[in-house]
């Protein structure tokens, strides 16, 4: 019983450093970047006029777009303003379809047996890591 | 089809999976008709590499014939023998085509953990975890090759299946372990590790000019593989001390170029090695570092430090005094294959390069589970467990 309370002890002490450290953190951590930006391999003017490739266009309705040329011939980057999770992957998905001319799937694989748990996490991981976390 | 699973730490079973199909217009379907075990994999089955789900289909290093081409795929026929990158690039992107190819920036689908690990995400692998893409792996009867165009290669006739799987990763790795490290003329290399991929960059060093290449390693049989099939020196680490040995071989400078080709669950010997351990199962490091930490001491003043051994996340205790101080060039990377692998099966058609010794244990695919238990213990003197579907 003894060896009991003191472990719900300990696990309160830790869940207490932790909630601590978090507060702490929120408080110094500066916020996240306002703009989320790739650079794509491929001259600015493939990105403007009628050139501009649709998936700009739909994410130019939402967001604030901002397209430069890299320094040093890198291709260009674009950044978006206020990219939410759906927005990177947007953004993602752009350039790549932009330097390879498609967007990489990987659903639909050959997969073993999945646990319960296994089946409902994999959407949820893969979104997460398709989007990044900001 | 049949496919091995990762199905949980020290797990593996073979399954019955559906067949892959053509996902992106410029994928191809190989056969594969040899997929070997590696190293790299041990890290997966002991659990060290996070994002791994149960059910996920393993292996990365193959050979195989193409069965099938995407509308897009212009190169690759139908009927070729080939042998695919175990690392995917694009061949688009500026990484890849700067040679850069497991820098990849359109690969890996996922780039999230490793971006918020490392910075920036890695390019896509073959059956190594959701974080490098979740791309089904190769211990299959079938698999699907993104950018077939760029990642399969066609295998010159003569050069046996046995040697050829291996120019997916064993051969460019230890390859690109002694290019990059800019071994000069003259040069003494050492190399940690006499696994796979620790004797192909022994004997890379050897071609690219080295005069001297010193293996190390604990397991006697690799070690009399290595000196016979590469023509390297030896030490047994269990038996001498590293350090002391390696300054006494090169006249008190220390190796020019020091190639770690061990990883993140190196083995070693006294109370660092033991703390090391302790730290990375109670997951207070994610890699233990003990070759590197060594590599890095033993290397002579403005030297280089050439790593090809997988590491993930954070080695703790890494000198970086020894680094700085002694004015040290480090190198690493996950391979760039595609940068070597036609100039290396150019050279196995030559007769210059050959990996066949490394397949000790030619297996069927039904057998993979054992094939992983005896590549993991080196049971039987197990370099390289190699499956046939």
């Amino acid at each position: 019983m003894v060896a009991k309370k003191s472990l719900g002890l300990a696990a309160l002490a830790a869940g207490g450093a932790i909630a601590a450290g978090y507060r702490r953190r929120k408080a110094v951590r500066p916020g996240p970047a306002e703009w989320f930006a790739v650079t794509v391999d491929c001259d600015p003017g493939e990105l403007s006029g009628e050139n501009r490739p649709d998936a700009l266009g739909r994410l130019a309705e939402h967001h604030e777009v901002r397209i430069t040329p890299a320094p040093g011939g890198r291709g260009t980057e674009i950044a978006v303003h206020a990219a939410d999770g759906k927005a990177r992957e947007q953004v993602r998905a752009l350039k790549q379809f932009l330097e390879t001319g498609e967007v990489l799937r990987v659903e639909g694989q050959p997969e073993g047996h999945r646990t319960v748990l296994g089946r409902a996490a994999i959407p949820v991981s893969r979104q997460l890591m398709r989007r990044g976390v900001r | 089809m049949k496919a091995l699973c990762w199905t949980g730490v020290n797990e593996v079973a073979v399954e019955e999976v559906p067949d892959p199909r053509i996902l992106n217009r410029q994928d191809v379907i190989v056969r594969v008709t040899a997929s070997s075990t590696c190293g790299s994999d041990l890290h997966l089955l002991d659990g060290y590499v996070p994002t791994m789900m149960a059910g996920d289909v393993i292996g990365h290093e193959f050979l195989g014939e193409v069965v099938e081409t995407g509308p897009d795929v212009r190169d690759r026929r139908v009927g070729e023998r080939v042998v695919v990158c175990s690392i995917i690039g694009c061949g688009r992107c500026r990484n890849c085509r700067a040679e850069m190819w497991s820098l990849c920036d359109n690969s890996n689908p996922d780039p999230g953990f490793l971006e918020t690990l490392n910075g920036h995400a890695t390019a896509g692998i073959f059956g190594y975890s959701h974080a490098m893409g979740g791309f089904a792996g190769s211990h299959a009867e079938y698999v699907r090759v993104p950018y077939g165009d760029v990642n399969a290669f066609p295998v010159p006739e003569g050069v046996p299946d046995a040697s050829a799987v291996f120019a997916s990763d064993a051969v460019p790795t230890g390859w690109m372990g002694a290019d990059i490290a800019g071994i000069r003329p003259g040069d003494v290399v050492a190399v940690w590790g006499c696994g796979g991929v620790g004797q192909m960059a022994a004997r890379a060093a050897f071609l690219l000019g080295a005069e001297r290449v010193i293996a190390i390693d604990r397991f006697p049989e690799r070690l009399e593989m290595t000196s016979r099939h590469t023509g390297a020196e030896t030490l047994d680490y269990e038996k001498v001390d590293v350090l002391d040995a390696l300054k006494e071989m090169t006249g008190g400078r220390g190796p020019d170029v020091c190639i770690e080709a061990v990883g993140m669950e190196g083995h070693g010997t006294g109370a660092q090695y033991a703390y090391d351990r302790v730290k990375q199962a109670v997951r207070l490091q994610t890699d233990r570092g003990l070759p590197l930490r060594q590599a890095i001491h033993a290397c002579r003043k403005g030297g280089t430090v050439s790593v090809l051994g997988v590491y993930l996340g954070f080695v703790d205790k890494f000198p970086m005094g020894a680094v700085m101080n002694k004015g040290l060039t480090l190198r690493s990377g996950q391979q760039h294959g595609q940068r070597y692998i036609p100039m290396l099966l150019e050279r196995m058609a030559r007769g210059e390069v050959d990996a066949s010794h490394l397949l000790t244990h030619p297996m069927a695919l039904d057998d993979a589970p054992r094939g992983y238990e005896m590549f993991k213990n080196k049971e039987d003197g197990c370099v390289r467990a190699v499956f046939t579907p």
